[in-house]
């Protein structure tokens, strides 16, 4: 008998079979009070509350969740840009500073991007109480570290040639880091940073969801009441907002030889940080301490989390990432394998951009309402929301395949579907499955918001400790996180290294 | 009077229990234009990585204006300018930009700044880069949109800026026509400033393939398996002596 020889494209299509067990669960978990509920959900989805009160508050909620949204990509994307230089080898390499700092700064940014900015989110409300401050501060401490990793892995790829014949030229030291930096940063700029003001768009809503304003809040506010019809009104203008920002972006481009944008982005990079450090000592110094205090007894409340329970929850949330990564992968080249014509690739788009656009709180709030919460659904959840995602970048990769592989099968009788996975899938999958293992990333962290709505895993003992001022527990629910995310980082990091 | 400038003192270099260079000794004097002889592999390459300073030698010393390395200041050490065989420029700067690298060494960081940015001077880049004979229209392109021979000239051009003594090179007239290397070969090995006007004389090494080049040189150093086989007048240069090395 032949031996089973595993390639990129199997590989791609093998996590599926985590839908066995899931299938499983969720078909025994299933109850039927709310399924009444669901069709409501459903059918509201074609007839939005419009007048003017709610066009006057989508407005005013829109208007929050730009100001937060954008302001977290500013601050995020700039300081990013400077954590990802005091990351990069080259940064130590040409101002010969001890690559020990260089584990440091790594690791201390690593920790950072393991805690999901709805957990830091939840943390500084704990502590400042709800305002807009919270919310910027909450999505940029993550996502300067995350952006820093991008900046970091780009300037990584400055080849050693062009540092040492910079190195030879024996100029000033920041001259020289700063001419073999700046095309990586402004490259990765404009590749990356727009599609991070998307991400702190959708940031902004989930920590709406948690009260910190926007239409997240409003969002989960009708949810709350079951007013379906004011819910999808507050979904369908964040669409619009989603793609009228799209198109936005595709217009803007930078052009780094116009002299007047260039001192323009400068200035704005430099206001930025001013900016950002004196609102920081003010946030600092005007705060109200007396919320503070119940901090300070962090060590010193006691625990009654069990050793069993803790190690329980810990491999919930494992599982939950794994059961969620492999929908993520296999979902959407499998539907658009099997589905593999024009008409359906309309719906599968419309379909993954929906999935993308309800928060994923909102999703397992809906599937709540016909299936008792269970790792399965959380994951099915966290799974289709991210299965949104990778059909995004697969769909714009297989648009722009070279199609010569697939008409040549063709022609040669083979059938659409076989033609379409040999001749244009399986050039796709390697750098498919390396984006995977990024998203894997991701995941892990989401597990946080679906295990506080779902009940499952450290997202929701998080919940528990933090609403019983529990900081020890809570303590220790941040630690394990951190150390289940930066196992999975450096899991993930080796494959994707195996990959590109 | 000591007229040594660059000594090396029986310098090896190993690179994964490969020797590459083997038990080097060489002084190069003050105006000197010595060619630098020996098969692909041969290990002329990491004999200019050495001289430059760019690789620490496995044993022995390596000393510019009598001095070890480590001693010199960053002025000294931009007294040498080397044009490299894969020419090493920033493929993602434009032409002018990447010439304007080579004034790096003179200026602060304001200058690295405007450069980047492109609102920096860049009269002295063109003087030069019409002195390699490149055209106007080349001058703001990226480098990755150049052709081999221009991408050669602005190496070239990038390493004349400098304005450095000591030139080394290697292999600089690759991809470049007939008519175009004697241009580059009087620019090279004399010191010419930006108006064509000779000044002092070069120190240069440059590593060769072409036979018909060594007419301007003073000496010859042949080399083979890390070793030099030869280091001669260029007059004293008989076929017994290339056959030994090639």
């Amino acid at each position: 008998m032949n031996k089973l020889k595993l390639n990129y494209t199997s590989l791609s299509f093998l996590p599926i079979l985590v839908c066995i067990p899931l299938g499983y669960q969720l078909i025994t978990n299933i109850h039927f009070g709310g399924f009444k509920l669901f069709q409501e959900f459903l059918i509201s989805a074609f007839n939005p509350k419009i007048d003017n009160e709610i066009i006057f508050t989508v407005i005013n909620r829109l208007n929050e969740t730009i100001v937060i949204g954008f302001f977290s990509w500013l601050v995020s994307i700039i300081f990013g840009a400077i954590f990802g230089i005091l990351s990069s080898n080259i940064f130590y390499k040409i101002l010969n500073i001890p690559n020990f700092f260089y584990g440091i700064v790594r690791s201390f940014l690593t920790m950072v991007r393991s805690i999901h900015e709805v957990v830091w989110g939840i943390l500084l409300m704990q502590i400042y109480g709800i305002n807009f401050s919270v919310g910027i501060i909450a999505i940029c401490i993550p996502y300067i570290a995350v952006n820093s990793k991008v900046f970091a892995e780009q300037l990584e790829t400055i080849e050693y040639k062009s540092f040492e014949s910079i190195n030879q030229i024996n100029a000033p030291k920041f001259s020289s880091l700063l001419t073999l930096i700046w095309n990586p940063i402004i490259n990765t700029f404009k590749n990356f940073g727009l599609y991070r003001l998307e991400c702190s768009i959708r940031s902004t809503v989930i920590l709406g969801l948690f009260g910190i304003g926007g239409i997240g809040t409003s969002i989960f506010l009708s949810f709350q009441t079951l007013n379906f019809r004011e819910l999808w009104t507050y979904l369908w203008s964040l669409a619009i907002l989603i793609i009228l920002s799209g198109l936005i972006f595709k217009k803007i481009k930078f052009y780094t030889t116009n002299k007047i944008l260039s001192i323009f982005f400068i200035a704005v990079f430099f206001i930025t940080i001013l900016f950002s450090f004196s609102y920081f000592l003010y946030f600092i110094f005007n705060i109200n301490f007396e919320n503070f205090n119940s901090v300070s007894s962090l060590f010193k409340s006691s625990s009654d989390l069990g050793l069993f329970d803790f190690l329980k929850l810990i491999s919930e949330t494992i599982i939950l990432s794994l059961l969620s990564t492999g929908i993520a992968i296999s979902l959407p080249p499998l539907v658009i394998g099997i589905f593999n014509n024009n008409t359906s690739k309309i719906f599968i788009k419309i379909f993954a951009f929906l999935l993308r656009l309800i928060p994923t709180p909102v999703v397992l709030l809906t599937l709540l309402t016909f299936n008792n919460p269970s790792i399965s659904l959380a994951a099915l959840t966290l799974g289709l929301h991210n299965a949104g995602i990778t059909s995004k970048l697969l769909f714009s990769n297989l648009d722009s395949q070279d199609k010569r592989n697939y008409i040549a099968m063709k022609s040669l009788g083979i059938s659409k579907k076989t033609s379409w996975l040999l001749g244009i899938f399986s050039q796709q999958s390697k750098s498919y499955l390396a984006y995977c293992a990024y998203r894997s990333d991701i995941i892990i962290r989401e597990t946080a918001i679906v295990g506080v709505i779902g009940s499952v895993g450290l997202g929701w003992q998080l919940q528990e400790s933090l609403s019983s001022f529990a900081w020890q527990e809570v303590t220790i629910v941040l630690i394990a996180y951190c150390s289940i995310a930066i196992v999975g980082e450096l899991i993930n990091g080796k494959i994707k290294n195996s990959l590109t | 009077m000591n007229n040594t400038l660059l000594e090396l003192k029986n310098i090896s270099f190993k690179y994964k229990n490969n020797l590459i260079l083997n038990k080097i000794n060489l002084k190069i004097n003050h105006g000197e234009k010595i060619a630098l002889l020996g098969k692909s592999g041969s290990g002329k390459t990491t004999l200019i990585s050495v001289l430059n300073g760019t690789i620490k030698p496995t044993q022995g010393e390596v000393k510019l204006f009598n001095k070890s390395f480590e001693e010199l200041d960053r002025k000294q050490k931009s007294k040498i300018t080397t044009i490299w065989q894969d020419l090493r420029l920033i493929e993602d700067l434009s032409a002018e930009q990447n010439v304007n690298c080579g004034l790096l060494a003179e200026n602060n960081f304001y200058f690295a700044f405007k450069n980047l940015l492109n609102i920096s001077s860049f009269k002295k880049a063109h003087k030069y880069m019409q002195l390699c004979r490149l055209h106007n229209s080349i001058f703001e392109k990226k480098i990755r949109k150049l052709s081999g021979g221009q991408k050669q000239r602005v190496a070239i051009a990038r390493s004349l800026i400098q304005g450095s003594n000591i030139l080394l090179a290697d292999e600089p007239f690759n991809n470049l026509d007939p008519k175009l290397i004697t241009t580059i070969k009087n620019l090279l090995l004399e010191n010419v400033d930006k108006n064509n006007t000779k000044q002092s004389s070069k120190t240069a090494l440059v590593a060769l393939h072409r036979l018909d080049l060594l007419n301007d040189f003073d000496k010859v150093i042949g080399i083979r398996d890390g070793k030099i086989f030869f280091n001669i007048k260029r007059t004293n240069l008989k076929k017994l002596h290339l056959d030994k090395i090639y």
